[in-house]
């Protein structure tokens, strides 16, 4: 997977037990055009706490322009705020 | 008669860890932008960690391993950093980020024993004492620790164990990075004598050249010098460096890190020099600013004022003064400096300024005078009202009228947006 690092607009919603389900996010391309992308599928979700920031880490899986495509979300707790990390 | 459940053996040792990150500035900062994204670890490139680049606030803060190859040494300008190395990658220090990393570090810290003594924004010192049945392989803990921070965290430390924080810290100092080192006694002669005596802790740029008048010149030769010698020359110090070198020292691990505070300043370097007395006066006022907010806040009043100034040439000259009365109003220490400025400043160009508060003492009780400023109060409620604003709307939210369009910052010296804890550099 390659790293892209981009915050990303994010519709998610959370539970009643605290835990983040993200839904689709939107980003601006290379060619600054926004791509929206429906997450089909959360594989795995870890804590990282790297340099003392907490964030959660959504591993998942999509159908983009007919290929599955495996792609990291990272989840900024202090600031709230999403990252696509890194996707194929 | 039998002494049933009296344990009636030898005090048991000490078991003291000493944690210390590896570059810290410069790992934390590089943790941080990978966790970002970045694809470069600066921790394997020739990097610094350095002031703005842009002005001339430019010091080495923190290197990187392959900087220090090319001689680059912790303090030095920037310019100099590049010209001994012209692609090397400077980035800005963060000190908030810096903190951060150092409380995590602490909270994970703190799962091992409660008895932790932070002794600076990247070390700490461990107490393990008496805890053998809980962990009964020191090793293999040092090694679990230094772990668990490297994999969870994502930077390195160095971890020293000995039975007493002196040579717990001298032996974390052993190579570099990611190594656990022990420093016990059988092991001294061999790790620590043959190091030059400047690297003990304690030994520094006033008392290496000294000891290297007397022909000491490694750890052991002063460890085994006279102490009377020692003590005639440099009193008190030359009975605790002996000690030291001999790795005698039985301080506890201080929780919480508490000494009481003796003094604190705040100084600037000017990005030009200063040469009249009333851009003096401004940066002086802006000093006070700071000290004064900074000695309210610590809850104490001061009875010694002092300045200290350092010319173009770079020669440091400083004046004190003892007040008649404790105070913590930036008004009085404001008054106080000025007078000092003018009794010592011998008119030529100015590179620093300094102001310092201490003989300190507790503000619960305020001693009134009959020569006291009849506007006292009044100045202490003005105080109290501005620190309340600058510290819910920032330093800058108020300010002296007379700082607009100065181009002089209204409070200067001190880093960082949290005041932290107090840090020692005595054990």
């Amino acid at each position: 997977m390659k790293i892209l690092a981009k915050y990303v607009d994010m519709i998610s919603w959370g539970d009643q037990n605290g835990n983040l389900h993200p839904i689709r996010f939107r980003y601006s391309a290379e060619d600054e055009r926004n791509v929206v992308i429906k997450v089909d599928k959360v594989m795995q979700i870890t804590k990282e706490n790297i340099a003392g920031n907490n964030m959660l880490v959504f591993r998942c899986q999509s159908i983009i322009c007919g290929i599955n495509k495996l792609f990291e979300l990272k989840y900024e707790i202090s600031n709230c705020k999403w990252i696509l990390f890194k996707i194929e | 008669m039998k002494m049933e459940g009296l344990y009636m053996g030898k005090c048991k040792e000490k078991i003291i860890f000493h944690i210390d990150v590896n570059s810290a500035f410069l790992s934390w900062t590089a943790a941080d932008a990978l966790q970002h994204g970045e694809t470069v670890d600066i921790r394997k490139i020739a990097a610094v960690i350095g002031g703005d680049p842009l002005s001339r606030h430019g010091i080495v803060l923190a290197k990187s391993m392959l900087a220090k190859k090319y001689n680059i040494k912790t303090g030095e300008s920037l310019f100099s950093a590049r010209q001994k190395c012209p692609k090397l990658k400077v980035v800005a220090p963060k000190y908030d980020l810096y903190v951060r990393c150092s409380n995590a570090m602490l909270n994970i810290l703190k799962e091992y024993t409660p008895v932790i003594q932070r002794f600076s924004i990247d070390e700490c010192f461990l107490d393990f004492s008496n805890m053998e049945n809980i962990y009964k392989d020191t090793m293999k803990l040092a090694y679990d620790i230094k772990d668990r921070i490297n994999r969870e965290l994502g930077f390195t430390v160095n971890i020293g164990i000995a039975h007493n924080k002196l040579l717990a810290k001298m032996a974390s100092d052993f190579e570099k990075p990611d190594k656990v080192h022990t420093l016990f006694e059988n092991e001294i002669k061999k790790k620590m004598w043959t190091l030059p005596v400047g690297d003990l802790f304690m030994v520094g740029r006033a008392t290496e050249p000294k000891l290297h008048k007397l022909n000491i010149n490694t750890i052991g030769e002063l460890a085994n010098f006279d102490i009377n010698i020692l003590k005639t020359v440099f009193k008190s110090h030359g009975n605790l460096i002996w000690n030291y070198a001999n790795g005698i020292e039985n301080s506890k691990v201080k929780p919480g890190n508490l000494t009481d505070m003796k003094s604190m300043g705040n100084s600037t370097t000017m990005a030009f020099d200063i040469s009249d007395r009333s851009t003096a006066y401004m940066v002086l006022l802006s000093l006070c600013e700071t000290v004064g907010m900074r000695l309210r806040n610590s809850q104490n009043l001061c009875t010694l004022v002092s300045i200290e100034i350092k010319n173009s040439d770079f020669s440091c000259y400083s004046r004190q003064r003892k007040l008649m009365h404790a105070t913590d109003c930036t008004n009085e220490i404001v008054k106080t400096t000025y007078s000092l400025f003018d009794e010592v400043w011998k008119g030529e160009k100015l590179r620093l300024l300094g102001v310092s508060v201490s003989e300190l003492c507790s503000n619960e009780n305020y001693q009134i005078s009959i020569f006291d400023n009849k506007d006292m109060e009044k100045h202490r409620a003005l105080d109290s009202a501005i620190d309340k604003i600058r510290m819910k709307y920032g330093s800058n939210s108020v300010q002296r009228g007379m700082f607009l369009q100065s181009g002089l910052k209204p409070m200067s010296g001190g880093v960082g947006e949290d005041e932290y804890a107090e840090m020692s550099s005595r054990l």
